[in-house]
């Protein structure tokens, strides 16, 4: 069991800027990142021994190089947080040995097992993962996320097949295109969902939402590489279908309509072995539910983002959050919202007094502010149209793949049990969300199912009830538990 | 405002039961449920179909053994009912009744199984000590410490995500009304006629009347809070209880198993899982200083790690990942007999509610009705009625 005063729940741009901001003002910080290496999504480093890719950001290592020089900050890789818990008002008296008032249990496994730490504040900052849009076929081998594919450049250097199709509505494609472009894959075709003319003012504010603001230069770059390729990137398209037999071999493309809904007539097929995904991103919030923190629904910011106050606290007290948990709005951001929150943090463990808490956060507020403008602009431009997408949905397309729930097991299940209407009543009756990857593949799919179906909100079909562990940990762990002395 | 012979408050196993055997013997009966179908403890239990009295009924001591054991005969029934409830609802709903085994990894716990075993005998319950080759033989995938087993032929499991919903739909192919979202908020006696109120909240339908000349609670750990509503105080507790479920894996364990000695259920689900539980407790959540029965008990780190390590007795599990626990609340009485019956001086008011109710819940609503629609019970029930804590409202 380890006492630091702060835990920060992921090593991307948030965390590493918390981290690095906590740790100059005397705090003993803790940083946990199931990765091996510090970076998050998009410093993501090649493992020792790799070269790095090329693009690989300045920004990144300036932010990594201050993080790491940082005093007081330890590393932990390659370990999850599963839980945090502890958090809830209640008596607990026969439970034995009890943290201290004001602390709550961060529950770990990583190499050395399960641990407890009990921080005296938690910085929740687990970034996000892809929105996953499910249309027939989309389960097949062959068929991945943009962000995958991007993963595998550039922590592993490798091209994970030969054509390439990129699909979705969110700039992410133009720049993992032009990054598979540059190292040497061929891509037949980009497709966006957006019509060219919802887009306006351009291709360059498409291009600056990727990872925020001061990502402009980056995604005009992006187009002029796939253009000297002579790569199509086409508005206005959508992918309806992948199939083949085992492997993904062909695609079919779509014009859209004025509706956001496929154009009948317009299908085109287009033979490749990778199709790459990008409909936008999905704040990783499941730790937050699971510690209690309450929530908000959020279209265009991703789904349900994490509510906070003004120094990104969250309802429980002594957790806050930063970058993507607070709405899906880039790299830049996310540094930013971490130094903020950090301080926050400093403030409430009396590190910093009011006064120079204030002051410190003074500049950072105002660059917030601009990136905020910014990215809202963009954000509700590239907001998915969750109806029109959940139109692609046939009877028979899986929604949960763990569990291999199809759409129509659903419109079955909520035919014979009228009364039902909720996300975990649904999950209940049909399995779907019960597999190993916690929900996180189904819940998106089938929440806008289910509004579709019953005709009932978001709020009201709610979300998926997130428990401990939100990652799998093994039984023969979980057994041990926290017993033997900690590695430090 | 519509009337009805009887209004059942709670869609869970034991209202959406009730409702059903009532509908079927043409009662016109409503059933309200504040949240959804299947939300709370039935949808959210382990699913064990046990008749063998167990660990928190025997850890006490012979004494409160016996006392617990006053509940057998209900178990029996329960077992007959289990049998048969998929044929009369003509779906599946995971009934599987491959035989229960509760461990023993001492010479101490083979003395209490032992006594545990004589006992039940004397109510009619099918059990046998298995022990030394003729285990290994039973159940191969038992670790070596285990040295014996009270095994009943009749125990297993159900499916708790499909039991209710079924009752649910059975209810209603019956003319039951099914109202859900729709919170009970008043219970008062109108000359002959009971009348409920049924409240606004958020989510919740408009505020209505409705009148029933009979009611039931079914409100499992609100039953206390429903019976206050009509001025009665029963003594009914919630305890806060974990699970934790494995990912899916090629099935390897036919039975239920328990403990004499220790805290734990373990069961193999149709689809894989390894579901791991057996009364461990939860942490229940308070607001402004009262336990909040609306928000789920939150998971205790060491109710989760004791769990896990009781499990233990079966190797294989030990290799795989726990993918989520959850927690939910039950009922217990102060004498861990189950609450069933009349409610005294409250003419038409019953209620059930305590001890394993998914196990019981069948024979629970079954005797309910029975009670609702004849005025009397094919076996005595006076053991469990709430009469017994009359003193607590001065009858
Ligand atoms: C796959 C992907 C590719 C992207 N590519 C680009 C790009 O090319 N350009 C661009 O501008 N933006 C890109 N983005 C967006 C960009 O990554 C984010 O805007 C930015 O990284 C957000 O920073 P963050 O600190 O909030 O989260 P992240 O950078 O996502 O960092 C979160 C970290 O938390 C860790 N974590 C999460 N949960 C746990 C847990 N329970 N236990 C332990 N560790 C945990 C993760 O391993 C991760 O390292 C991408 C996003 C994704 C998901
Ligand atoms: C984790 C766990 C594991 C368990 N394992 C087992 C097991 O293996 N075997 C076993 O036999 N038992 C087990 N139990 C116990 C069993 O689940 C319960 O005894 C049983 O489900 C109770 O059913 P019920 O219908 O009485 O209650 P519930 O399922 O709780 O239903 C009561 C319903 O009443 C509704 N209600 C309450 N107040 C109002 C109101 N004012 N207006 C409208 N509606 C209202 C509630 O919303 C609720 O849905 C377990 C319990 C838990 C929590």
């Amino acid at each position: 069991m380890s006492a630091p005063d702060v835990v920060v729940v992921g090593a991307g741009p948030a965390g590493l800027a918390a981290a690095a901001t906590l740790g100059r003002h005397g705090a003993a910080v803790t940083v946990v990142d199931e990765q091996e290496q510090p970076g998050g999504q998009i410093y993501r480093q090649p493992p020792a021994g790799f070269t790095p890719p090329a693009g690989s950001s300045p920004a990144g290592r300036a932010l990594l190089a201050e993080a790491t020089a940082a005093p007081g900050v330890r590393w932990l890789a390659d370990t999850t947080v599963w839980g945090v818990l502890g958090t809830r008002a209640g008596l607990d008296g026969y439970a034995g040995d009890q943290p201290p008032p004001g602390r709550y249990r961060v529950a770990t496994h990583g190499p050395v097992g399960v641990r407890l730490l009990e921080p005296r504040a938690v910085l929740l900052t687990a970034g996000a993962y892809d929105l996953p849009v499910p249309f027939p076929g989309w389960t097949l081998p062959g068929v991945l996320t943009a962000g995958g594919v991007q993963t595998f450049v550039k922590a592993q250097g490798l091209l994970p097949g030969g054509r390439f199709v990129l699909a979705g509505g969110h700039p992410l494609l133009l720049v993992v295109a032009a990054q598979l472009v540059r190292a040497g894959a061929r891509v037949v075709e980009v497709a966006l969902i957006q019509r060219r003319r919802d887009l306006l003012p351009g291709p360059a504010g498409l291009a600056a939402a990727a990872g925020a603001g001061g990502k402009i230069a980056e995604g005009v770059d992006a187009l002029r590489v796939l253009r000297r390729a002579g790569v199509p990137v086409r508005f206005g398209t959508v992918v309806r279908r992948a199939a083949g037999d085992p492997d993904l071999t062909t695609v079919t493309l779509a014009e859209v309509g004025p509706t956001g809904l496929p154009v009948s007539g317009t299908d085109r097929d287009v033979p490749c072995d990778v199709l790459a995904l990008g409909y936008g991103f999905v704040p990783s919030v499941e730790l937050a539910r699971q510690a209690g923190c309450a929530v908000t629904w959020d279209s265009p910011a991703g789904g349900w983002v994490v509510r906070h106050d003004e120094w990104l606290r969250t309802s429980v007290p002594q957790i806050a959050v930063a970058g993507e948990l607070t709405g899906v709005a880039g790299a830049e951001q996310a540094e930013v919202e971490g130094r903020l929150a950090a301080l926050g943090v400093l403030r409430d463990l009396g590190l910093l007094d009011e006064h120079r808490a204030v002051t410190l956060a003074r500049p950072v507020r105002r660059e917030l502010r601009r990136r905020r403008r910014f990215v809202t602009q963009v954000l509700d431009r590239f907001a998915p149209d969750r109806a029109a997408l959940g139109s692609l949905v046939t009877d028979d397309t899986v929604l949960c793949r763990c569990e291999e729930v199809r759409a129509g097991d659903v419109r079955r299940a909520l035919r014979a049990n009228p009364h039902l209407g909720t996300a975990n009543a649904v999950k209940l009756v049909t399995r779907a969300g019960m597999g190993l990857c916690q929900g996180r593949s189904c819940q998106p799919g089938l929440c806008q199912l289910i509004s579709t179906l019953t005709g009932r909100g978001p709020e009201q079909v709610g979300a998926f009830t997130a428990q401990a562990p939100v990652k799998p940990v093994p039984l023969r762990a979980l057994a041990v538990g926290d017993e033997p002395p900690a590695a430090d | 405002m519509t009337s009805y012979d009887t209004a059942v408050i709670g869609g869970g196993l034991l209202g959406c039961a009730t409702a059903w055997h009532l509908a079927r013997a043409g009662n016109r009966v409503l059933l309200v449920e504040k949240d959804q179908v299947n939300r709370h403890a039935s949808g959210q239990n382990a699913g064990s179909l046990h008749f063998q009295l167990e660990f928190r009924m025997v850890e006490h001591g012979d004494d409160a053994a016996r006392a617990a054991a006053r509940a057998l005969p209900l178990h029996l029934d329960a077992m007959r009912a289990w049998a048969t409830v998929e044929d009369e609802l003509g779906e599946r709903c995971g009934v599987s009744r491959t035989g229960g085994l509760m461990l023993a990894e001492t010479p101490a716990e083979i003395a209490v199984l032992d006594r545990k075993a004589a006992l039940e005998r004397e109510y009619g319950l099918d059990v046998a000590v298995l022990s030394g080759p003729e285990l290994r033989r039973f159940a191969p995938y038992l670790a070596d410490t285990v040295l014996a087993a009270g095994h009943v032929p009749g125990e297993g499991k159900a499916n708790p995500r499909l039991v209710t919903p079924a009752l649910a739909r059975a209810a209603g192919r019956y003319g039951a009304v099914l109202r859900t979202g729709c919170r009970v908020t008043g219970l008062h006696r109108r000359g002959r006629h009971w009348e409920l109120r049924t409240g606004t909240g958020p989510g919740d339908t408009a505020g209505e009347t409705h009148l029933a000349d009979t009611v039931v609670l079914a409100g499992g750990v609100w039953t206390a809070e429903l019976a206050a509503m009509a001025d009665v105080r029963l003594p009914v507790f919630p305890v806060g209880l974990t699970m934790s479920a494995t990912a899916r894996s090629r099935p390897f364990l036919p039975h239920l198993i328990q403990h004499v000695g220790r805290r734990l259920s373990m069961k193999q689900t149709e689809d894989g899982n390894v579901l791991i539980g057996g009364g461990w407790p939860a942490k229940l959540v308070s607001r402004a200083g009262q336990v909040d029965l609306e928000t789920n008990p939150e998971l205790r780190y060491e109710s989760l790690v004791g769990n896990a390590d009781a499990a233990r007795v079966v190797p294989a599990v030990f290799d795989l990942p726990v993918i989520r626990t959850w927690t939910g609340m039950t009922t217990l009485t102060p004498d861990h007999l189950p609450l069933l019956g009349a409610v005294p001086r409250r003419p038409g008011l019953f209620v059930a509610t305590g001890g394993s109710a998914f196990t019981l819940g069948l024979t629970y609503a079954r005797l309910l009705a029975r009670m609702v629609v004849t005025g009397e019970t094919d076996r005595s029930i006076e053991d469990y009625s709430p009469s017994r804590f009359g003193a607590l409202n001065f009858v």
